[in-house]
């Protein structure tokens, strides 16, 4: 069906006015700037509309979106001085999990008492790129492992792996947070046993 | 299944990931049965969903939207 550009742009706007939220929570985890994630949605928004014309409608919109973003992010915002080791398989092999070794009161009210809005994403932002997009994508955002696939343009299998050790480094860093803030007397006095797996 | 497939599982089950109903049904069953996965499962459980809610939190600048829109008018 042919298209006049202004209802063009009307179902354009349709479908990504529901998506802004996410597009520019994703671009916050990536960017971890609050002017740059609103530039890169801009120019994210940009790019899709002179692209509209190759989206095929009834498809998945919300995928074909955070695909842009993601491209635009690699290539514009993601310079070299952003790039972060990645953790050896070896560092990654250490203790990263918990333990539920507690007594008297269990690791989620550990977590639960300790932790803030502001250790969780922080502990999001300090996961190395390759590692956090996957678990945005994933965790947050609630893609599927083969539309992260797509939207990332790598195998499946390359999403799993990524994820589950996105998931120990997350788990370790909630954990190392976590520990900082509990009194080390009321450890003594509780018994606990800031063990790991 | 044991500990063992269940643990391999997990992450699929709590990803909402396609799995046979017959692997659904024995990963409830063992749940059921095995308290030491079901304490693993629930703090998972617990884990990411928290993670989850507290990374959907932000919420956008109304700026931002406006900024969209007038993009959007300008194409």
């Amino acid at each position: 069906m042919v298209r006049t550009k202004e209802e063009q742009k009307k179902v354009f706007q349709e479908l990504l006015i529901p998506e802004l939220p996410a597009l520019f929570r994703t671009a916050l985890r990536m960017t971890r700037n609050r002017e740059d994630a609103e530039d890169l949605v801009q120019e994210a928004v940009t790019k899709a509309f002179a692209a509209f014309d190759r989206f095929e409608e009834g498809t998945n919109f919300r995928a074909w979106i955070f695909k842009i973003l993601t491209n635009t992010f690699i290539n514009n915002y993601y310079r070299l001085r952003d790039r972060q080791k990645v953790p050896s398989l070896e560092e990654m092999e250490e203790e990263t999990s918990f333990q539920p070794s507690f007594e008297g009161i269990t690791p989620e009210e550990v977590l639960l008492n300790t932790l803030t809005r502001e250790d969780i994403l922080r502990a999001i932002e300090s996961l190395p790129l390759e590692f956090r997009t996957v678990v945005v994508l994933v965790l947050i955002e609630g893609f599927s492992y083969k539309e992260t696939a797509e939207i990332l343009d790598i195998p499946i299998g390359t999403v799993m792996s990524r994820l589950h050790r996105g998931r120990r480094m997350l788990q370790k860093l909630l954990w190392e947070y976590s520990m900082q803030k509990t009194p080390f007397e009321k450890e003594n006095e509780k018994g606990w046993t800031a063990k790991t797996l | 299944m044991d500990c063992k497939d269940l643990v391999e599982k997990l992450y699929f089950y709590l990803d909402g990931e396609v799995l046979t109903e017959e692997e659904r049904k024995a990963i409830e069953a063992h749940l059921e049965l095995c308290r030491k996965c079901c304490e693993k499962y629930e703090f998972e459980r617990f884990l990411w969903e928290m993670v989850r809610s507290n990374g959907r939190n932000d919420s956008i600048p109304e700026a931002l939207i406006s900024r969209i829109e007038s993009v959007i008018a300008q194409f």
